[in-house]
């Protein structure tokens, strides 16, 4: 997997460099090592996507695009090298990125010292504002609220129970899906959290099911604790209708039986049925064949917001960076998650589809909202 | 109150099955095996090539005991034979062994999560509740384990040249007995056990090269707590299992993760000896 990113890397410079006119430079920061490593491989193939893509049409502005990415280790400290590298020793025009919350947290200063317009492509627990940043994924307020308005509505679920790990986005995720569950006229049975690298659920799910509450919601670390939880609940004997925020369409197709039946909410599932997701999806499958890496609803973000940029470049007439901060919110782009324009306070509306995991591990789309609004997530900055 | 008794005693079950190839790495050889949590993961990973390979999961515990046994068999003569004269150096190798085992398999496998097949579902019925059926087979097992290893080490030539060599290995030599052997057979066997849990507590967990880590300290713990012996690792994994799930049932699951290191270094404090049955 890691060789054929690299692969592909060295072809994309190689094929931007044909071009030989000065390059726009988009600087990637992504977790290539650490918690993010599985999930970032995708990242950059949409990345490169886009790119190969915009230089085919021509570049941006008539300049041809080029891509630099650094990992940034899934961390503040690595964030920092990353961050520090790309905006001040390689000049990039513009900071493209899925990042986990501490990567970000640790880049944005050098953003704003760097002054360099950055585009978070990652969904995250909200309420993070700079006035170079723009963020184009979701944010709580957008995912809790399909389902558990589906629980609500279709099981009539009065009393929830919520399971997460000790971290910032399971904690913020769970303390909206309070706020958001008792603001309908729901009740909170239970809250329950384990650390990080915690694997032994064994004593909440007995509360669990002595609360035995109506529906359960789930916010862990990606990966194994998400794993490890639905498990040890399937092994219970749990089938309550579940909520996972944290699970995404590849985990589970390849957790299959264990999955089944699991709710979760996106802005991206590969079954969405437009000519955009299509075109998207075949582009992907001829450019990576073999090595593809499943477009997923981190790295379709990615994808779009290379485009986002783009139009904001070519509404601007030039790469200046407050120019392109100012035009950012006025352009839209229509790709495999429909339009999307980052409009609201540096956020974008969405829309969320609802799915639910079949028994062969494929994610049926329930039902979408749409253009969902992400809140006030930053009220200081009114575009 | 009767899922509690059923947690905290699979609970200790799954403990036990976890740290017995430590201790009995310990006992014998007088090394802290830190790869220990590596041979988990191995087990894990063989878990998964099992169901890769369509072979019933029933028959993943086994495969990987075998596979345990043979690689701890060829480990214990490369890497830690050279090193006997010189204990901590071996400690220190058995945790650079752990590294590369955690790397190789990175390498071979990726970071991301695998999926094995759990060889049954579903839950038992008794009576006024339903409890994971697996738990309670693991805690069967466990309960297996425990029997054959009293009778290996109480009811064969192998097990009392072993409590020989773990009483006074000079005096063993004395005597004749091949000690060396005595050696290798033992970190086979509780590689092989140690791999052999890790197939074990696969369908409770994900498959991941960092899955073996926090099996590790608690398996530190206990055997500190329960010193070389059979009944009192069982009786450490019941005291300090329980304690874990009476925290996190009734405080809360974070510090209940932190019990069995507090508690076994409360338990030491008291007496260095730890419960020391045998």
């Amino acid at each position: 997997m890691k060789r054929s990113v690299f692969l592909s890397l060295l072809l994309s410079v190689t094929a931007t460099a044909a071009l030989a006119q000065d390059p726009i430079k988009i600087g990637i920061p992504v977790g290539l090592s650490g918690a993010n490593s599985v999930v970032a491989p995708s990242v950059v193939q949409s990345a490169e996507l886009a790119a190969e893509e915009i230089n085919a049409e021509g570049g941006i502005l008539g300049r041809p695009v080029e891509l630099i990415v650094a990992d940034d280790g899934s961390g503040a400290q690595g964030a920092q090298r990353a961050f520090d590298s790309l905006v001040f020793r390689e000049g990039v025009d513009v900071l493209i990125s899925m990042e986990t919350s501490a990567a970000r947290n640790a880049g944005l200063p050098i953003v704003n010292r760097g002054r360099v317009p950055y585009i978070y492509t990652s969904f995250y627990e909200g309420k993070s504002c700079s006035p170079w940043m723009y963020v184009n994924a979701w944010v709580p307020e957008q995912q809790v609220a399909p389902i558990v308005d589906h629980f609500m509505k279709e099981f009539g679920a009065k009393t929830y129970f919520l399971i997460g790990s000790d971290y910032a986005f399971g904690r913020g995720m769970l303390e909206f899906t309070r706020q958001y569950v008792e603001d309908s006229g729901g009740e909170i049975v239970g809250e329950e959290y384990l650390p990080m690298d915690g694997s032994d659920w064994t004593a909440i799910i007995s509360k669990l099911k002595a609360a035995n509450p109506d529906a359960l919601i789930t916010s862990t670390a990606g990966g194994a604790p998400n794993v490890t939880l639905t498990k040890q609940l399937r092994a219970a004997g749990v089938s309550i209708p579940y909520g996972n925020l944290a699970v995404d369409e590849g985990t589970a197709k390849s957790m299959g039986a264990d999955a089944n039946g699991i709710f979760i909410a996106a802005s991206y599932v590969t079954g969405i049925d437009s000519e955009e997701n299509k075109t998207f999806l075949d582009a992907m499958k001829a450019k990576f064949d073999g090595d593809l890496n499943t477009p997923n609803d981190l790295s379709v973000p990615q994808y779009e917001a290379v485009y986002l940029y783009k139009a904001a470049v070519e509404k601007a007439g030039s790469t200046d960076p407050q120019a392109v901060i100012d035009a950012l919110s006025e352009v839209s782009f229509t790709g495999p998650r429909g339009t999307v324009q980052m409009n609201k306070q540096r956020h974008a509306p969405l829309t969320m589809y609802l799915g639910q995991v079949q028994e062969d591990g494929s994610v049926e789309v329930i039902q979408s909202f749409a253009n969902v609004d992400p809140g006030d997530q930053c009220p200081q900055l009114a575009n | 109150m009767s899922i509690l008794v059923l947690d905290i005693v699979t609970t200790a079950a799954i403990l036990f099955a976890v740290a017995s190839g430590l201790m009995i790495i310990l006992g014998v050889m007088k090394l802290i095996n830190f790869a220990h949590g590596a041979f988990l993961t191995v087990g894990g990973y063989t878990a998964f090539l099992t169901t890769e390979a369509g072979i019933t999961p029933w028959l993943s515990a086994p495969l990987a005991a075998i596979f345990g046994f043979l690689a701890g068999i060829v480990i214990e003569r490369l890497v830690v034979r050279p090193l006997y004269s010189r204990p901590l150096d071996a400690i220190l190798a058995t945790w650079g062994l752990g590294i590369v085992i955690g790397q190789v398999i990175t390498l071979t496998f990726g970071r991301e999560v695998q999926f094995a097949a759990s060889p049954m579902s579903g839950t038992f019925d008794f009576g006024a509740i339903d409890y994971s059926a697996y738990r309670i087979v693991v805690t069967l097992i466990a309960i297996a384990i425990g029997i054959a290893l009293t009778a290996l080490f109480y009811g064969t030539r192998f097990g009392l040249q072993a409590r020989a060599v773990i009483m006074n290995e000079t005096l063993a030599r004395g005597l004749g007995i091949d000690s060396g052997r005595v050696r290798t057979l033992t970190f086979g066997l509780g590689a092989g056990l140690a791999c052999a849990a890790g197939a074990l507590i696969t369908p409770l967990l994900s498959v991941d090269p960092n899955m073996g880590l926090p099996w590790l300290v608690n398996s530190f713990m206990l055997v500190l707590v329960s010193g070389v012996s059979i009944p009192s690792l069982a009786l450490a994994s019941l005291i300090l299992g329980g304690a874990q799930v009476a925290v996190s049932t009734y405080i809360s699951p974070i510090i209940g993760g932190l019990t069995i290191v507090v508690l076994a270094a409360f338990i030491l404090r008291i007496n260095p000896r730890g419960l020391g049955l045998g």
